[in-house]
């Protein structure tokens, strides 16, 4: 596995790192338990929405560290609007690819950029808080990447059924007995699901 | 710096002696005949091979016949495990969840055949619980099996006292050892511990990669589990390389011409590396025990609020290889499972950094490696949220 010159460029000279006094919103996500978390701080010009700063912090491994100094580019001066449609195959492509079992890392940099807008958009009355349900729970599983081939695992059609009630997940998954990645993916299901405060319980099942 | 120029990794493979080299030419070229009987070229790799296997048997205080010549220390543990459960049928197999993944695959294999296996836990320093093992002990218990020295935290298992638990037993149970990373770090005679198998291999002390051996006490059968024509061994059937062997055998001389002394200079080495780290670098914790009870190659310590891939990239771009437990760093994306079974949580393990040593190390080099990592943690740590978050709060 070899990552490529530019993930190490950016690994070894990250942008954009350090803590931001100050910032108009902020977002961590990823847990430490579960090998890696970054931090993303925006400065928001308040009436044009343009980002006109950002930083990262990152506890992980360098593609976790260069994820995030190259998602921190892509916004960089970009409207509130133009950076919500930055995703992890954006920050890839820029890095000129992952090895499978690290797209994850660039799911984790998109993601907190993501939350990191969301947040600013409802503290400032931009947006709602968003309800918890199906919707919800399927967009955090497009989010879980199936790390032998680096592609999310609703795309891959292994979610067959999602069911939401009274604060349980159940969740249907569609990983054969032998497949040694379904602890991996089960873990990052909970990852997803058990920061939520709507969430009590989630069962999964596996064949 | 070249790749590699300063290499800590000796615990997965150790650089070959010069030595070594020289004494394998000659089989690789003018000598290059198989054993065999009545003619000159086959019995004098007979007279050849005896000379090697008397050298081996020395080191460990076994007799020449009970070496077999096996491609490596795995080989070595799957004739010997499969060999002995062949011979028992059915059974009982006690192991711990601290083994190397040679003993940890075998027993799950053991277990899709039909037997029973006990994993013994294992204390916060990686030692086997022995009130376990005296409670796994069952009337069908045919084997135990352990790993000597501990892979990732070089604990050196209690084996006088394993070895009187087994004794005490009331029926025969075989003693099989994983002495990969024991073999040339530590004094051990098969006979001090009632040892009935044991593996070990050549290229961890400075022989060639491709050769090992496996220990069989007179006396012993094990089902045959390689099937083929008889060369070099009757274990390990086919042909193996003479000149592997004469790699290996002089690799054991060196080692073992002064045991005492290269165990006094690696204990020497690993006493300052960890002085040295304890020095340069804060929140920083020895996984694994002090002193005796710690193979005298193996330093492993977790280093707070960064992440052990970053470290080893990083020190990999400055010609500095160690290993790390982290979850980033393994194909399965897993911490390390040794690390997990003796409590450590998943921040230790993916802030673990593994230090193995060996005769060619020196202090310089060490004393490059910790400077390095001293200024890659403070980098590092600049970056890291968690170690920001503990900043605050320590204001």
């Amino acid at each position: 596995m070899q990552y490529s010159q530019k993930v190490l460029d950016h690994f070894m000279h990250p942008h954009n790192v350090g803590k931001m006094e100050n910032p108009d919103a902020t977002a961590t996500e990823g847990s430490p338990s579960c090998g890696d978390q970054v931090t993303i701080f925006l400065k928001i010009d308040k009436d044009s929405k343009i980002i006109e700063d950002v930083s990262f912090l990152s506890y992980g491994c360098a593609s976790n560290i260069a994820t995030a100094s190259i998602i921190t580019d892509l916004a960089k001066g970009k409207s509130l609007e133009d950076a919500k449609k930055i995703s992890y195959e954006d920050a890839m492509e820029a890095l000129d690819g992952l090895p499978p079992v690290k797209v994850h890392c660039s799911v984790l940099a998109a993601d907190t950029l993501q939350t990191a807008i969301s947040n600013y958009e409802i503290a400032h009355g931009l947006k709602e808080v968003p309800d918890f349900g199906k919707e919800t729970i399927l967009a955090e599983l497009k989010k879980i990447i199936y790390p032998q081939v680096g592609t999310d695992i609703v795309t891959l059609k292994m979610v067959k059924y999602v069911g939401f009630s009274d604060g349980e997940v159940l969740i249907d998954m569609n990983m054969m007995s032998f497949d040694s990645w379904r602890e991996n993916v089960a873990e990052e299901i909970h990852e997803h699901l058990d920061k939520y405060p709507e969430v009590k319980k989630v069962t999964i099942n596996f064949p | 710096m070249k790749s590699g120029s300063v290499y800590l990794d000796n615990c997965v493979t150790s650089p070959m002696a010069p030595e070594v080299l020289d004494a394998m030419m000659p089989y690789f070229s003018e000598r290059f005949w198989f054993p065999g009987s009545f003619v000159s070229t086959g019995e004098s790799t007979n007279d050849a091979l005896s000379g090697f296997a008397h050298t081996i048997a020395a080191a460990i205080g076994a007799r020449d016949e009970e070496i077999h010549f096996t491609s490596g220390g795995t080989l070595a543990n799957n004739i010997a495990i499969k060999g002995l459960a062949g011979s028992a049928q059915r059974g009982h197999v006690i192991c711990s969840v601290v083994d190397y993944p040679d003993l940890l695959t075998n027993a799950a294999w053991l277990e899709k055949q039909g037997f029973e296996v006990s994993y013994l836990p294992a204390d916060d320093e990686a030692r086997i619980d022995l009130v376990a093992l005296k409670q796994a002990i069952r009337p069908d218990t045919f084997l135990f099996m352990t790993t000597i020295v501990n892979h990732v935290v070089g604990t050196i298992q209690p084996m006088k006292e394993i070895s009187e638990i087994l004794k005490a037993a009331d029926h025969k149970i075989y003693f099989h050892a994983d002495a990969g990373q024991a073999f040339g770090k530590m004094p051990l005679q098969v006979d001090d511990y009632g040892i009935d198998t044991m593996s070990i291999s050549a290229h961890k002390i400075h022989g060639p990669q491709g050769i090992g051996a496996l220990y069989v006490r007179k006396g012993l059968r094990l089902a045959q589990t390689i099937h083929g024509i008889k060369r070099a061994d009757n274990l390990q059937t086919g042909g193996l390389s003479i000149a592997l062997i004469a790699g290996f055998a002089k690799a054991v001389e060196m080692n073992f011409a002064d045991l005492p002394g290269s165990i006094r200079q690696l204990r020497e080495l690993s006493d300052y590396l960890y002085a040295r780290l304890q020095e340069k670098i804060d929140h920083i914790e020895l996984n694994g025990p002090m002193g005796e009870e710690r193979a005298a190659h193996n330093i492993n310590v977790s280093i707070d609020y960064i992440e052990g891939e970053s470290m080893a990239m990083m020190l990999d771009m400055h010609g500095i290889t160690v290993a790390t437990g982290s979850a980033c760093a393994s194909q399965g994306l897993k911490p390390s499972y040794v690390l997990m079974a003796i409590g450590k949580n998943h921040v230790q393990s993916h802030g673990s950094m593994k230090f193995t040593l060996s005769r060619y190390t020196t202090r310089e080099q060490l004393d490059f490696a910790v400077d390095k990592l001293a200024e890659i943690t403070t980098e590092l740590r600049s970056r890291s949220p968690l170690y920001n978050a503990a900043k605050n709060q320590e204001k």
